[in-house]
């Protein structure tokens, strides 16, 4: 026998209480550990998204900005559209690499369940993606978009059609179009994995948008001129939204920062409640034991062993809860991600929450603290029970 | 009656601690008075004793007699308020001078065993981890002491059992046994067999009988008259006062 399997064997007295206090330091802990997680997950991924870019302004029609950019990201369908005028005047402009215009539309697919999204997009896209690889290794170049039904799939939009093969044929009941398959994309880790790229004309004319793109996408020779840059197409155009990425990318990192403070501060009260819990159990298992304790004062307890019996006991209770949570929040962390997404903007694809040891850890220390606080009382006032007023109590 | 374990074997350290003029216990002008708000009530009202190693002393008297008060001094789980008292070689308490509570543990897990009427196991160990609790105390190992123990006082086939699965008489040898793990000098009972059929009854207080006469000194406190004549002492205890007959 020692003192730390007396402990457990304690915890067996009310094994339902002790079950329930478990089940509540597994939750709080499980949920700390995937927010903590998720956190430097979503911050890695969406870094990395926009650095891929080597997209410095976007020019869309006016509106939220932050939505619009986000609909631009993510895919999705925005109601105004831009004159295509306006991508060749940004190209001649002063500071500009590169301005390629898209055209965005999306066809759902509510029966199955998906949303393709169409870009129509010219060879200058091709030039701005120069990061883009096909999934035969080579560089896509501008012959891929030469015919006029020539699609080019992103990686997953490939991997939803089903294509493998170049030369492949897909049919667009909507739009009652055929299109044939000039290559596949590799995975970029990015959205733009999951678009369908067709030849701009292309689009226009099928969507029935002739001389309009959504959005023009423009690289800088010097990225360190974004604002002036930005400042002259917004003194040379009305009824665009210039953005830029540095700016929105900030703005993204400072949303989710007060997100994450607020999601700290609701994590900090479920994990005192849970201490609170804890605390509760032990004070209850105190007060119930009480003329066990006194037994065991008969047998030759000291107030220390009985202060570090009752300690050892809220230990065992909330690293076993702990270490739950964690086994929990590793198995369930498929499914939070999931949710997570639908409530986050810009989610970057990648996986987010992954078992990070250094979440792992505080999570551990978080849990060992609250125990070790929360221990303090009941064992306390276990080491306070008088021995003979215990013997003589029922 | 297995006897598998003599006690005499191991209990040396005990054999030799003994107050200067040879007793283990000597209690003079013993009293313990309690305060209940602004009442005393005066359980105890200066009484002399001693106990002998190996002795068998019968404290008999009447409910309230003041039977449990004088079992918690010896035991070092209450304090006197007045009158001196040694414990196996310890002052327990001199006129106002006390032992700290630390040596009172110590001279517990060392020296003393107690059993109750009603056995005080702990109800989510089994006999066997019952029986090995005090040995958590003392930073010991003793597995097999505890079995060699439960075998002495015949239950060597109840070792895994629960509490609630055995019998009163059965609990009461469970509780003896762990009284007994750290081999004391002295086993303080309060009225182990108040709980138990007149069989059982016997048969427990024939084990007394005979750990006592392998040297074990005990302090068994019952209002049974029946059992005063078996022990080698009577101590009458009324109304907080020894009365001679
Ligand atoms: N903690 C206490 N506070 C106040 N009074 C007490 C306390 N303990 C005992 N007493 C009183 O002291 C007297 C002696 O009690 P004690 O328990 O020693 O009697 P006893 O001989 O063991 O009786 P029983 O056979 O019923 O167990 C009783 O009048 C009891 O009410
Ligand atoms: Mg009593």
């Amino acid at each position: 026998m020692s003192l730390t399997r007396l402990a457990i064997k304690s915890l067996l007295l009310r094994p339902a209480r002790t079950l329930l206090t478990i089940v509540s330091v597994a939750a709080s802990v499980a949920v700390l550990f995937s927010l903590l997680s998720f956190n430097s997950g979503y911050q890695e991924g969406l870094q990395k998204q926009m650095q891929q870019m080597g997209v410095h302004l976007m020019v869309v029609p006016i509106g939220c900005p932050y939505e619009a950019a986000s609909l631009v990201l993510e895919g999705g369908e925005i109601e105004n559209y831009l004159n295509e005028s306006v991508a060749e005047e940004i190209a001649g402009m002063e500071g500009v690499a590169i301005a390629a215009p898209s055209l965005m539309h999306a066809i759902v697919r509510p029966e199955d369940g998906r949303t393709d999204i169409y870009l129509g997009v010219d060879e200058k896209h091709l030039e701005l993606k120069n990061w883009w690889r096909l999934n035969d290794g080579e560089k896509p170049g501008p012959g891929l978009l030469s015919e006029d039904d020539a699609v080019l799939l992103g990686w997953d939009a490939a991997l939803i059609e089903k294509r493998e093969a170049i030369g492949e044929r897909i049919w667009v009941p909507e739009i009652e179009s055929e299109f044939s398959v000039t290559g596949i994309l590799e995975p970029t880790g990015t959205q733009d994995d999951g678009f369908f790229y067709v030849p701009l004309r292309t689009a226009q004319e099928q969507f029935g948008l002739e001389g309009k793109i959504t959005a023009v996408q423009v690289r800088l020779t010097d990225p360190s001129m974004a604002a002036e840059v930005a400042d002259a197409l917004d003194a040379r155009f009305a009824g665009v939204e210039i953005i830029r990425m540095e700016e929105l990318l900030g703005s993204m990192t400072a949303l989710m920062d007060s997100a994450r403070a607020l999601i700290f501060a609701i994590v900090a009260v479920v994990i005192a409640i849970s201490g609170v819990g804890v605390l509760n159990t032990m004070l209850m298992s105190v007060f119930e034991r009480t003329r066990e304790i006194g037994v065991l004062r008969a047998t030759g307890a000291g107030r220390l062993h009985i202060f570090s019996l009752v300690w050892t006991e809220t230990l065992a209770l909330t690293v076993i809860g702990g270490v739950t949570g964690l086994g929990l929040a590793a198995v369930a962390a498929r499914g939070v991600e999931a949710v997570i997404k639908r409530f986050v903007p810009m989610a970057p694809q990648e996986a987010m929450t992954r078992f990070d040891p250094h979440a792992a850890l505080i999570c551990v220390l978080a849990i060992l603290g609250v125990g070790l606080v929360a221990g303090i009382y009941p064992s306390l006032r276990a080491a306070q029970i008088r021995t003979i007023e215990a013997l003589r109590s029922e | 009656m297995a006897r598998g374990v003599h006690l005499t074997d191991h209990r040396n350290k005990g054999w030799f601690i003994v107050t200067r003029n040879g007793q283990l216990v000597h209690a003079t002008g013993l009293s313990r008075t309690y305060t209940v708000g602004r009442r005393e009530i005066p359980a105890l009202r200066g009484v002399d004793f001693s106990i002998n190693r190996g002795e068998f002393v019968v404290l008999l008297g009447p409910s309230g007699a003041g039977k449990t008060t004088t079992l918690n001094l010896v035991g070092g789980l209450d304090r006197p308020t007045g009158g001196s008292l040694s414990v196996a070689g310890e002052v327990v308490a001199d006129g106002s001078v006390h032992a700290k509570e630390s040596r009172l543990n110590a001279l517990r897990r060392e020296h003393l065993g107690f059993v109750f009427a009603e056995f005080h196991l702990l109800p989510t160990l089994s006999a066997l981890e019952n029986v090995q609790v005090p040995l958590i105390w003392a930073d010991e190992s003793g597995r097999d002491r505890a079995e060699a123990l439960l075998c002495r006082v015949g239950l060597g086939h109840r070792l895994t059992h629960r509490p609630d699965e055995l019998s009163g008489g059965e609990m009461q040898r469970v509780a003896l046994a762990r009284a007994l793990i750290n081999q004391p000098a002295l086993l303080l009972a309060d009225e182990p067999t108040a709980n138990l059929d007149t069989n059982t009854r016997d048969e427990i207080f024939g084990l007394l009988r005979e750990l006592s006469d392998e040297g074990l000194a005990i302090l068994f406190a019952t209002h049974d008259h029946e059992l005063a004549e078996r022990g080698d002492t009577v101590l009458r205890l009324s109304d907080g006062v020894i009365v001679h007959d």
